[in-house]
């Protein structure tokens, strides 16, 4: 070959690895060395064709190799990578430019240098049997191609991480992206449930306000410190006004004016110890403009310490149906009162006929006696009989007068083992009506261990009632100052039982104290003035005591005190019985 | 005085009334004759006798006066009857006056009331 023909062929090479690069774009560094060494195995007829490019560090190198012919060379890439490093050198730099070496038994001369200036990039390596390789032109190419492998290979290199760092990048994106995803599908769960929840809540606040809207009664609630913050529309049909109106403090409006104070004082009342609200008031009635009786009650919702929450209450129309009480208690005064005059004048017959008896024979006896003194002559004997027989009539008649007095008075009580705090109460709940009508506040301190009395049960209660009755008459005219009545049962000293009734009625003077139970003596201008006389008499066939005393402030005191049961009388009174 | 006195009978359980009022009726001028009750005077010889009976309304475990009255008019034996009673209701009159009585007293009366309700009753004023 002469020198113009073999300088042609080394433009032609130069040109063929100066081109290299335009194929390597975007390839990965394996692809790179694969084509390079191609490329060099056939410009320059090579045997034996190696390149490597080390990896990031602690990472594997890439190795290549080509070989011109399969059954001369079997050895591996990596085998000659170890073998460059064991023959040559660890270090690239200090490289032999050429070397004669055995590779599979055959013996090659070898180029080996390094890919970047210290051998960073990697290594390569051309081996041929030819003595005379390399040649001049050969080495210039072989150095050319280095340093464009080097350059391709660390644009490949850049590429690599670059794409690594991208599907990194991908990776991570799409790691955080799943995450949020998740997070988020969770989180629409949340919302969902949420607003289900949300809806239930909504729903059932729908029917429960449906249902306090429908019922047909009338309802109302309150804050735990007793204002208003609800009325149902019956209720509010009912009085007429608006549901601003009667919040907070405003519900007293419509009530009756008389029973505004009574009813707040005892709402405040049951607010501060959350007892249970009962309350007999008169309302407006818008319907037809009066003020119409009914009775609300109300009970406080408590939290897990027993503090009140909120009040609940209702509200009644009673006002048909304590019309007809009072129809009825009328009619029952009224019935009692007949029989009582019924039995009044069977009783006035009685004591007639037994009377007129004696009388008759009297008057017929003395008409005998003066017409026989008047007789010519005058009947001295029969007159004297006769007059004889008139004294003994009349002593008949005085007779029969005693004999009724004893039928009548001191009637000995009946005697059964009573229990006056049971006694007490049944009087108040008969009476219930009567002391809340006269806006009176009714209290009760009955002793838990009061022995049992023996005595007539219905005399007792009548003595109490009588109390009752007089301490609620006491209060009638009171305005200013709460009507309180407190009734109180307790042991006394002596093995006896004590009740009083107190009131802060008008009380009485102090000098007619021993008059007040005295028959047909009276304060007041109805009534007839014997309950308390009568009281005395069934206390006194008790064996007890009835006395009346001025309180300390307003009203009086009234008390009896009688012994209480001996131990062990009840049982022999119950055997007695049967 | 005349010779036969008219008789006037007294059925009445009181023991008082039996005594002093045959005395004072033998004082106003009759015979008199008393008896404890209705059943004894019917048995009596003195039914057909009687010319005015004073008879008492109640009289407690046997015949009352209303009864007695109404067994002499099932004998037809009309005698007029002067109703006593002890009683003091006042309704009871009208009715014994409505069902043929000739009068009707509350005990106790007077002499003067007695006479004057005999003396109707026998037509004799």
């Amino acid at each position: 070959m002469g020198e113009t023909e073999r300088l042609k062929r080394c433009i032609n090479d130069l040109i063929g690895v100066l081109a290299l690069p335009a194929i390597w774009t975007g390839s990965d560094p394996t692809h790179v060395l694969s084509t390079l060494l191609e490329a060099l195995r056939g410009m320059l007829g090579l045997d034996l064709v190696y390149a490597r490019m080390n990896g990031p560090p602690g990472e594997a190198p890439i190795e290549v190799v080509r070989v011109a012919g399969a059954d001369t060379f079997t050895v591996q890439a990596h085998d000659i990578g170890v073998m460059l490093n064991e023959r040559l050198g660890a270090d690239p730099r200090n490289w032999p430019p050429v070397t004669r070496n055995v590779i599979d038994g055959t013996e090659v001369s070898v180029v080996a240098m390094p890919l970047g200036l210290q051998g960073e990039i990697g290594a390569l390596m051309a081996g041929s049997g030819r003595a005379d390789f390399p040649g001049e032109t050969e080495r210039l190419v072989l150095g050319v191609a280095a340093n464009q492998a080097a350059i391709g290979l660390r644009e490949a290199r850049l590429r690599s991480d670059q794409k690594r760092l991208t599907t990194e990048l991908d990776q991570r994106v799409a790691r955080r992206t799943a995450e949020l995803t998740a997070a988020n599908q969770g989180l629409r769960k949340e919302v969902a449930e949420r607003r289900r929840a949300e809806e239930h809540l909504r729903q059932s606040e729908l029917n429960l306000r449906q249902m306090t809207e429908t019922i047909p009664e009338m309802l109302w609630s309150a804050t735990s410190d007793g204002a208003i913050d609800y009325c149902n529309a019956r209720l509010l049909d009912y009085t007429g006004f608006s549901a601003e109106a009667v919040m907070g403090s405003g519900w007293t409006k419509a009530l009756h004016p008389d029973d505004v104070e009574q009813t707040a004082r005892v709402w405040i009342s049951c607010v501060t110890t959350g007892a249970p609200y009962r309350v007999e008031v008169r309302v407006f009635h818008r319907a037809d403009g009066t003020y119409r009786w009914c009775v609300t009650n109300a009970r406080p919702l408590l939290d897990q310490q027993g503090r009140i929450l909120k009040w609940h209450g209702t509200l009644v129309d009673m006002h048909d149906w304590k019309e007809a009480q009072e129809a009825l208690r009328n009619t029952q005064a009224e019935l009692a009162h007949m029989t009582r005059v019924m039995a009044m004048g069977e009783l006035t017959a009685a004591i007639a006929h037994e009377i007129n008896q004696p009388l008759s024979g009297i008057i017929t006896n003395a008409s005998t006696s003066l017409r026989m003194l008047a007789g010519d002559p005058p009947n001295v004997d029969g007159a004297l009989e006769t007059a004889r027989r008139t004294i003994r009539d009349a002593n008949r008649a005085s007779d029969v007068i005693t004999r009724l007095r004893g039928l009548y008075s001191k009637k000995e009580a009946a005697a059964e083992s009573v229990d006056l705090n049971e006694a007490t109460r049944e009087v108040i709940a008969l009476s219930l009506g009567v002391v809340q009508k006269d806006g009176v506040i009714p209290r009760t301190e009955l002793a838990v261990d009061l022995p049992r009395v023996t005595g007539d049960r219905v005399q007792l209660q009548q003595v109490v009632m009588n109390l009752v009755r007089n301490a609620l008459d006491a209060m009638s005219a009171v305005e200013g100052r709460p009507r309180e009545l407190l009734i109180r049962t307790g042991r006394d000293e002596g093995d006896r039982v004590l009740l009083t009734v107190q009131d802060t009625g008008v009380g009485f003077q102090r000098e007619s104290a021993d008059r007040l139970f005295d028959p047909f003596y009276t304060t007041k201008t109805s009534g007839m003035g014997i309950g308390l006389s009568v009281s005395r008499s069934i206390i006194e066939s008790h064996h007890g005591r009835l006395w009346a005393a001025l309180n300390d402030g307003p009203g009086a005191t009234f008390s009896f005190s009688i012994p209480c049961e001996p131990v062990g009388a009840r049982v022999e009174s119950l055997v007695s019985s049967a | 005085m005349i010779a036969t006195r008219s008789l006037v009978s007294v059925v009445d359980d009181d023991p008082s009334v039996r005594e002093s009022l045959p005395d004072l009726l033998h004082e106003l001028g009759f015979a008199a004759r008393a008896f404890v009750s209705a059943e004894e005077f019917l048995t009596s010889d003195c039914v057909e006798r009687t010319e005015c009976l004073i008879l008492d309304i109640a009289m407690p475990g046997g015949m009352s006066g209303p009864d007695l009255q109404h067994e002499l008019m099932l004998r037809r034996r009309q005698i007029p009857i002067i109703f006593i009673t002890a009683n003091g209701d006042p309704t009871i009159r009208p009715r014994l006056l409505a069902q043929g009585a000739a009068a009707c007293l509350f005990k106790p009366f007077s002499d003067t009331a007695l006479l004057e309700a005999i003396n109707a009753a026998l037509g004799t004023s």
